[in-house]
């Protein structure tokens, strides 16, 4: 499969040759293509989602067989022994992380790595205000708590999530900016549109169809939009 | 309209140069229009062939008359000797110029083309000859082939002073060898050669004839192009940012003024927005329609 510009960009400085890798919260199977792309001996993939987990093995193992192993497992305890991994990617992870899982996650990822690890955490900053897909986003979050209590999406500040690692003993090494603007294309307006849905159905009561309706109304009025930074953090552990 | 300078040959081409296919497509008075239109935009560089119909005919009485003002790039399909003499005079004969300022191998596309065009008898002896006798300036290749092909080509003709390929988001979107155009601008650099980007309109290819027949496609481009003021902007700006000399405008005429008027409004975008238009036309391609992520 082809590496996205954003994940390639963020690995260019890493060194991945020959490593055995992880990539936390693997959706798309994006960041662990890019790391066999970038030479990794191999990588795991790990997923809380059947359906990402059966993508990964799909899109990306048949091009590497042997070198990715998927893990369907909660990142708030990693199936892995400490000290384990050489790289670990966070790529576009922590926007689906809500504020309560934080500290566990990192402290997890932390305990994988082995001494001298690198770690890449690429996310989106908050978007600015006046972003109409921020009126998506919100609605998302509103079906998400009132269906599951936790939202759907958060997107933390670069610094918040530097502050989260440096505390536990990650070095900060850089920033980068992997796009600005970020394009919100129809399929992501359809597939968050579609989340929202999917959670209003859980919903009773007169709050489901106000939801949707609302919803239905932003997808016309946003169609695609381009907005917003994804930014990448990279740190090491100390030897 | 800005200009940058093409390769070793001391040109400035505008950063929009004119393809002038279009001309096929309309009267000889809208041709004639046509042409004004691209001047009072300032394009000083303009690109024709043989193959396009008319274009040569209808191109011919302005260029006439403003020859002096423009760096006209011209092309054959002939691969021996003996025929790239012939197209050529029949391409001077047709343009009504003593003069082309850039004469280029027209599409190559397989490697044994590669080898007859750089035979003894092949189109490059004819080329060269041409070039000695002051009937044309520069020598060229354009190609929408195999990117290694063009990197072969580069190695092979020394003399080679432009290349003309296809580069946009979508194509910089894939990162297999077939789609490596990157690798051919990034060498044309380093042996200073100018670079002329093709297809940068390109949304896809047209549906399959069964479904849409070729009399009734709405654009008479050999693809489907984006037509919107903003998205073709957006490719403009993109493919300039990543430091070509000049944008051919598309075959359409319909799209012409809107590439124009972009061009004018050239802006140089930094590497994280090349990126965010890369990444959006891969969403556009992708094959997880459901992916919520870049």
């Amino acid at each position: 499969m082809d590496v996205p510009a954003t994940v390639r960009t963020a690995l260019a400085d890493r060194p991945v040759e020959g490593r055995r890798c992880l990539e936390a919260g693997a959706g798309a199977g994006n960041a662990a293509a890019g790391l066999l792309d970038a030479g990794a001996a191999d990588v795991l993939a790990v997923t809380n989602d059947r359906e990402h987990a059966r993508t990964v093995r799909e899109r990306v193992g048949t091009d590497h067989p042997g070198r990715v192993g998927v893990f369907e497992a909660d990142l708030r305890s990693i199936p892995l022994p400490d000290d384990s991994v050489a790289v670990v990617t966070a790529h576009a992870l922590f926007n689906v992380v809500p504020t309560t899982d934080l500290d566990v996650i990192a402290s997890e990822i932390t305990r994988v790595a082995a001494p001298g690890a690198h770690l890449l955490v690429d996310d989106y900053a908050p978007l600015p205000d006046g972003a109409s897909i921020r009126d998506l986003f919100a609605l998302e979050n509103a079906a998400r708590e009132l269906a599951d209590a936790r939202p759907a999406l958060t997107f933390y500040p670069g610094g918040v999530l530097r502050g989260v690692f440096e505390t536990r003993g990650w070095e900060f090494d850089r920033r980068k900016t992997l796009l600005d603007p970020v394009p919100w294309t129809e399929s992501h307006v359809t597939a968050h549109a579609d989340t929202v849905r999917d959670a209003a159905a859980r919903i009773d009561g007169d709050l489901r169809n106000v939801l949707v309706n609302r919803t239905d109304s932003l997808v016309t009025e946003i169609g695609s939009e381009s907005v917003g930074e994804m930014y990448s953090l990279a740190f090491q552990l100390p030897e | 309209m800005q200009t940058r300078t093409l390769g070793a040959t001391g040109q400035r081409s505008t950063v929009v140069a004119f393809g002038a296919i279009a001309l096929n497509w309309l009267e000889q008075e809208g041709a004639n229009q046509m042409v004004e239109l691209v001047r009072e935009h300032g394009i000083n560089h303009f690109d024709v062939a043989p193959t396009y119909g008319d274009a040569e005919l209808k191109l011919g009485p302005k260029l006439r008359q403003y020859r002096e003002d423009i760096f006209l790039g011209c092309k054959t399909q002939e691969r021996s000797y003996e025929a790239a003499w012939k197209k050529l005079e029949r391409s001077l004969d047709r343009l009504g110029v003593d003069t082309i300022d850039l004469y280029q191998v027209h599409g190559l596309e397989y490697e044994d083309e590669l080898e007859t065009i750089t035979a003894e008898d092949g189109a490059l002896r004819a080329f060269r000859e041409a070039q000695e006798q002051g009937l044309i300036d520069h020598i060229g290749l354009t190609s929408h082939g195999n990117p290694d092909l063009i990197l072969d080509a580069i190695g092979e003709i020394d003399d080679m002073d432009s290349l003309m390929f296809p580069l946009n988001p979508v194509v910089d979107a894939r990162d297999d060898a077939d789609h490596d155009y990157d690798a051919v601008l990034q060498r044309a650099d380093q042996e200073d050669i100018g670079t002329l980007a093709i297809k940068t309109f390109a949304k896809g290819p047209w549906p399959d004839t069964d479904e849409l027949p070729e009399h009734e496609r709405p654009y008479a481009n050999w693809y489907e192009p984006v037509d919107d003021p903003e998205t073709i902007r957006e490719r403009l700006n993109y493919t300039l940012s990543r430091g070509v000399t000049s944008v051919l405008t598309p075959g359409d005429p319909k799209l012409v003024k809107m590439v124009l008027d972009a061009g004018d409004r050239f802006e140089e975008l930094d590497e994280a927005a090349q990126r965010a238009i890369v990444e959006q036309a891969r969403h556009d391609e992708s094959p997880v329609p459901e992916q919520l992520h870049h």
